[in-house]
């Protein structure tokens, strides 16, 4: 095997092809190789903080899993608890000020003649709403005025009575460079072979559907998608459905009852975890990625039985992503493919993000590792995402996508996908494999690949906490205190860069990030603009947190002279 | 010129201040009543420091 070692940050070779090895099937040149060719067999690298670890166990894993959820620093998580202290006080002043008409109240109370029943909106459960999201409200809900690609145009929105309403001024912020948006491939555009395809379908079969699948709505563009999918993912057969997030709710039900046992995830999202509990089986959460939980929870499983009477569970389902998109991080698939053999349970794999995202080409999780599609019971990903339309489907042998057409809730009572977003899936999953004849698909997978190095090796390199696996193109990027949110995300707008930026509820607590999705679509010099920007405003609101400071990748041979990469 | 760069300096670290405290997100009557609290709190401590150090660090140095 040739062995390469002059790999510069955006060269790197992508995800499985070309992967250079030495003869103890250890990558050269990457992250924390130095440490790695002393451990062998199931070795987690541990530094003291335990902060990122390498797993290499036994061999199957193919490649290097680096992933790295770097600890609070001690002040950063007080400071935040005082900032979120102090915001709590004003917020009972603010409360106690609304409450005595001392100052307007602006949220929904009811009517005077509805006093005395019983109370429509709980005025505490909305405390956090109203006293702290309120405060920073501008950086959400931004309206936007142009396609999301690479670059948008924002609607101008001022405030004059801090963001409980907002008026537009009329102008419209041109050219925003996009790090927000799930466009991973590039294909949200509006001119290209996609976008005549589905102008072509409006014209032949109009918009609207106007039925179920079941009943006059099964056009035969919903069939070729379809096989389509079915080919696309190596599964047997597939079915899609109008809306991702019914697409697990609805088909989860439809799968499992009473009886059945649900292992889900910590942090699942919560259309999977509405899904389980609207089926009706128990559901236990096992911790984020950690292969022992589920272990434990699988022999309590099989030993125990089901709780009062000790019988067999039914079935036992186990619902993981394929692509955290809080964390950045990517499922232990391996492990879990072995241990559901091992214990006999089905695998229900959400691949809304990294579907047409991770892999040598785009094909998902499964191929990312190297793994049979026929290890997955149950494939369920999103077209919102990379295909840049919008709907979900779910993949998987014959007999169960025959039963999902029958028993599905969203298959029975939802209108079917509309006839343009069938079209562009069609067009751009044939681009991605290839079908349509130019190399266009492979180009920006390969694209993907490296911008996601990039991006996240510089951002580390500047000194961020960032969370997650090297190869995901999710990047969450730790904020921790709340007024850095609401700066943050108005910082970067005022220079022109359009961030996500979240907090409670959706993550922990102190633990609030900004999340930047890589896209296809950013050339090099986009990228570079960004990341000179997040410079500027990490070194402005002083978000450089992280104590690991990661040397810049080697131009010369790796050799016994080589220093650790990690300097702690 | 020394001075406008010593006013940058206080400038950057009041903003500092204020993302730290959370106090970026309040409306200014708001940040108003949190720094005359924290500055009369503060004041009365110095104060209190000042009348009574003598008295403390005689009955250190009487033990």
């Amino acid at each position: 095997m040739v062995l390469n070692m002059t790999e510069g940050p955006v060269k790197k070779p992508v995800n499985g092809n070309g992967c250079c090895r030495t003869s103890n099937g250890v990558k050269p040149g990457m992250n924390g190789c130095v440490k790695n060719h002393l451990y062998q067999q199931h070795s987690y690298c541990s530094s003291d903080e335990k902060s990122s670890h390498i797993c290499h166990n036994g061999g199957i894993y193919k490649r290097p899993f680096k992933e790295s959820f770097e600890e609070t620093p001690m002040l950063v998580a007080v400071l935040t608890y005082m900032g979120y202290g102090i915001l709590t006080l004003f917020g009972y002043l603010r409360d106690f000020l609304r409450e005595w008409k001392i100052e307007k109240c602006h949220n929904a109370t009811e009517r005077e003649e509805q006093k005395d029943f019983v109370p429509l909106y709980q005025d505490f459960e909305n405390f956090y709403t109203r006293n702290l999201y309120m405060r920073i409200r501008d950086s959400w809900n931004r309206p936007i005025c142009s396609v999301p690609g690479a670059k948008f145009d924002i609607l101008e929105r001022v405030s004059y009575d801090y963001n409980w309403t907002f008026k537009y001024t009329g102008r419209i912020v041109n050219d925003v460079i996009n790090m927000g948006s799930y466009n991973y491939l590039g294909f949200a555009e509006n001119s290209g072979v996609c976008a005549d395809a589905a102008a072509e379908m409006t014209l032949k079969y109009g918009v609207g559907v106007c039925s179920t699948r079941r009943e006059i709505g099964n056009l035969d563009k919903h069939e070729e998608l379809e096989k389509l999918v079915a080919k696309f993912l190596g599964v047997e057969a597939s079915m899609a459905f109008g809306m991702g997030f019914a697409t697990n709710s609805m088909n989860i039900p439809a799968l499992v009852g009473k009886g059945c046992l649900i292992l889900s995830d910590e942090l699942n999202h919560a259309s999977l975890v509405l899904g389980a509990r609207l089926s009706g089986a128990t559901i236990r959460v096992f911790k984020h990625n950690n292969m022992q939980s589920l272990e434990k929870l699988l022999k309590d499983a099989i030993v125990h039985g089901q709780p009062r009477t000790h019988r067999p569970w039914k079935k036992i389902l186990i619902l993981v992503e394929g692509i955290y998109s809080m964390e950045g991080s990517i499922v232990h698939l391996p492990d879990i493919i072995a241990l559901k053999k091992k214990y006999k349970a089905y695998l229900y794999l959400d691949e809304a993000h990294s579907i047409g995202a991770l892999g040598p080409t785009g094909r998902g999780v499964v191929e990312y590792f190297g793994l049979d599609p026929r290890d997955v019971d149950i494939m369920m990903g999103t077209f919102t995402k990379s295909f840049g339309a919008a709907g979900g489907y779910i993949g998987g042998t014959k007999e169960l996508v025959d039963y999902l057409r029958t028993h599905s809730h969203s298959a029975v009572y939802a209108t079917s996908m509309s006839p343009p977003v069938v079209e562009q899936i069609i067009t751009s999953m044939k681009c991605i494999m290839g079908e349509d004849g130019t190399t266009l698909g492979q180009e920006r997978v390969q694209q993907l690949a490296e911008n996601t190095r990039y991006f996240r090796r510089k951002l580390q390199e500047m000194g961020f906490i960032i969370y997650g696996n090297d190869d995901s193109p999710v990047v969450p990027m730790m904020l921790y205190m709340p007024a850095k949110i609401g700066a943050f995300g108005r910082e970067m707008l005022k220079r022109n860069i359009g961030v996500v930026v979240v907090g409670f509820p959706a993550t922990p607590i102190i633990e609030s990030r900004a999340r930047f999705c890589v896209s296809a679509a950013h050339t090099k010099e986009m990228l570079d603009t960004a990341l000179n920007v997040i410079n500027e405003v990490g070194d402005l609101l002083q978000l450089k947190y992280s104590r690991h400071r990661l040397v810049p990748l080697l131009d010369r041979p790796f050799d016994e002279t080589t220093y650790e990469e990690n300097e702690d | 010129m020394g001075l406008r760069s010593a006013w940058k300096q206080m400038s950057w670290l009041y903003y500092q201040y204020l993302l730290i405290t959370a106090l970026y997100m309040l409306e200014p009557w708001e940040r108003t009543v949190f720094n005359s609290l924290l500055i009369s709190v503060a004041g009365m401590a110095v104060y209190t420091g000042y009348v009574f150090m003598p008295q403390h660090i005689m009955a250190i140095l009487h033990y």
